[in-house]
């Protein structure tokens, strides 16, 4: 065989890497892969529209004080004057109240709803945020160490998952409330803030499970390639092994994970709110105004499609975009 | 390539003595759990000098990968020796173990597992700079682009990902990592094997010129007796976790031993065939490699040895030097004998 000898050499180039520079010569500065799937999902018309929308929804959140002030409403007046005997509203929509006022208070729908927007992006994405940091560092770690410390991590996986999460939702919050003293000693507004924690733990406990489930099964076959063996040889240390060469081929997962899990933390806070255990008064929420709503459908049905529009709306785009973000991810699919 | 690379007599820089590896594997039988070993390695010893190169061979799951990632201590040997400069590095701790991380290193076979994707090229080669402190701050980049250079790539593609190279200029920059700490000693775990065959000529004129102008030893793990023949100074011939063959390039290509090394020389491709030599008779091996769970007794090779007699059942044969052999050349065979022309000239 011929192979080693050095003068058989076939084809040797001085610089073997500008004789095929043809991939990218226009480029100076190569791409990385996150970049390259950001590149895609700006060409995807779907989450382009999608992320306007999930934007306009995050705009309205963060200027709900401006905009309520806008119409020159409040979201806590309580406009009795406008209300009848029976609790029914007599004005609709006028120049003064946007979306109308809700029945029986007679507080402005407009401002109530641009509120709404609030709990519900500022849940989902907590959650998703406090959820996925918990997820990747316990995927990281039961993939990467392995042993016990694996066997521990992944038995925490299994029993989570494995728990029911209405039931455990529901049945949390009044344990939560009895711990701080009873849910009658408590403020309206201790209360309203005391449910909004418990909303985010509930949904970032339970969500944290899948994705290091994910995660871990990432790292274990990554932890085989040998550019990780490479490290170890070079001596660097297993925290910087772990995040500074694992995490970064870990963003796929996570980025998909985290955009798949907004839209559903967004849905469980609405539907927890929706059977009292979510949000209460006086916060305003989505979830909680539809689960009153119903009661006046039939005499208000605004009243009930202004807060089921916003969540459908958030709720899709959010979902939609999350499917755009898998496929930029996913170097098989053509668009 | 000349005989004698360096007359000057070289100092022992890696000694190895009796390197065992046994992978322990947990299997159900019935109720309890029977506790077996897979013998990857099962006492491996030999020297490299400074400078020289030791050529490992021998076919897929013989334990030479194992060997060359416990030199590296990626590893923890089961038992035995890594003796470097002096020091027994065969069971340090990882913070003990750090000043050797800095004089062996290794490059690894796949070109394309072995670059980290989501680094750029001069992120991956600083790496082993920063982790060890070798430059200061803003003369990082200098340095990347001197290694790069170096190992035959443009200094101006250090911005690029390793998914715009090739398998032949990814391998360069794994070697220019490897290059980065100024080892002394690099384990080239087939360093070549997963390359196209005109590729690997280019890598292996590098390999052999660092080798050359760096003085850096190499102990040079392959499958592949041509790539080993025109590199290595030595060559051992491993099968079943063992050496079975040792000695000078020479001895081993020219007058094997050990029926093993015949085989494996006797397989080899002849060019002459091409040419419309009549091709020679080939030692044909039957049979598989037998498990490293439950090694043969005696000799490993006995099952498809064709010389097997009762001996070799009960008595292993040690690597040594035989009586008919010149210096330095051992075999573990008890029916040694050399076996010449069994290789045609190639190319």
């Amino acid at each position: 065989m011929s192979i080693g000898s050095p003068d058989s050499t076939v084809g040797v180039e001085d610089h073997p890497a500008s004789a095929e520079p043809a991939r990218t010569a226009a480029t100076p500065h190569g791409k990385s892969p996150s970049r390259i799937a950001f590149d895609r999902l700006r060409k995807d018309r779907v989450a382009v529209i999608c992320a306007s929308i999930v934007l306009f929804f995050v705009l309205v959140a963060i200027f709900a004080p401006l905009l309520s002030k806008l119409e020159g409403q409040d979201i806590s007046t309580f406009n009795t004057q406008q209300i009848d005997e029976f609790g029914y509203p007599t004005i609709g929509i006028t120049a003064d109240h946007w979306f109308g006022i809700e029945p029986k208070t007679g507080r402005d729908n407009f401002a109530r709803w641009v509120y709404g927007a609030r709990p519900s992006l500022i849940i989902a994405f907590l959650a998703t945020v406090v959820g996925t940091a918990i997820g990747v560092v316990m995927g990281l770690l039961a993939g990467f160490l392995g042993g016990w410390v694996d066997r521990i991590i992944s038995w925490l996986i299994d029993f989570v998952l494995s728990l029911p999460f209405l039931l455990f939702a529901i049945a949390l919050v009044p344990i939560v409330e009895s711990l701080r003293g009873g849910s009658f000693n408590l403020s309206p507004e201790d209360q309203a803030n005391i449910r909004f924690y418990v909303l985010i733990f509930v949904l970032a406990f339970f969500g944290w499970a899948g994705l290091a489930r994910i995660i871990r099964g990432e790292v274990l076959s990554l932890r085989e390639r040998e550019f990780v063996l490479a490290a170890k040889a070079i001596g660097v240390p297993t925290w910087q092994v772990l995040f500074k060469e694992l995490l970064p081929n870990l963003v796929a997962p996570i980025v998909i994970s985290a955009s798949l899990a907004v839209p559903a933390y967004v849905t469980a806070e609405a539907g927890l709110s929706f059977l009292g255990v979510g949000l209460v008064e006086p916060k305003p929420s989505w979830g909680q105004t539809i689960a009153v709503a119903t009661n006046w459908y039939k005499a208000d049905p605004l009243y009930l499609w202004l807060p089921v529009i916003g969540i459908t709306a958030l709720v899709l785009a959010l979902a939609l975009l999350g499917d755009a973000i898998r496929d930029a991810f996913d170097p098989k699919t053509r668009r | 390539m000349s005989e004698t690379k360096n007359d000057t007599p070289r100092d022992t820089l890696l000694q190895v003595r009796d390197l065992k590896m046994h992978f322990p594997i947990k299997e159900a039988a019935g109720l309890g759990r029977t506790k077996k070993v897979v013998q990857a390695v099962d006492g491996v010893s030999f020297e490299l000098k400074a400078g020289a190169s030791l050529g490992l061979v021998g076919e897929s799951g013989c334990g030479k990968s194992t060997t060359g990632r416990m030199i590296t201590r990626l590893l923890t040997p089961t038992s035995g020796e890594i003796v470097f400069k002096g020091t027994d590095i065969a069971q340090l701790k990882e913070r003990e173990l750090r000043p050797f991380r800095r004089q062996l290193q290794i490059v690894f076979q796949d070109p394309y597992s072995s670059l980290n994707p989501r680094q750029t090229v001069s992120n991956i080669i600083s790496t082993p700079l920063r982790v060890h402190n070798l430059v200061k701050k803003g003369q990082e980049l200098a340095r990347v682009q001197e290694l790069l250079e170096r190992v035959g790539l443009n200094p101006e593609h250090h911005n690029r990902y390793p998914n715009e190279f090739s398998g032949g200029q990814r391998q360069r920059i794994g070697i220019a990592r490897a290059l980065a700490v100024e080892p002394e000693v690099i384990i080239a775990d087939e360093p070549v094997s997963a390359l196209d065959v005109s590729i690997q000529a280019q890598v292996m004129n590098l390999l052999e010129d660092l080798r050359k102008d760096l003085g850096i030893a190499f102990v040079f793990i392959a499958h592949d007796l041509g790539v080993v023949r025109h590199f290595c100074d030595e060559v051992a011939v491993m099968y079943l976790g063992k050496i079975v063959e040792q000695g000078s390039r020479d001895q081993i290509y020219n007058a094997p031993q050990h029926p093993y090394t015949q085989a494996l020389l006797s397989a080899a491709p002849d060019l002459g065939t091409i040419r419309g030599v009549p091709p020679k008779e080939r030692i044909r091996l039957v049979g598989d490699v037998p498990s490293p769970i439950d090694p043969p007794s005696g000799c490993r090779f006995r099952t498809r040895c064709w010389k097997a007699e009762d001996i070799c059942a009960t008595q292993e044969p040690l690597l040594e030097i035989k009586p008919q052999s010149t210096p330095g050349h051992t075999a573990a065979c008890h029916f040694a004998e050399p076996k010449v022309d069994l290789i045609a000239e190639t190319a």
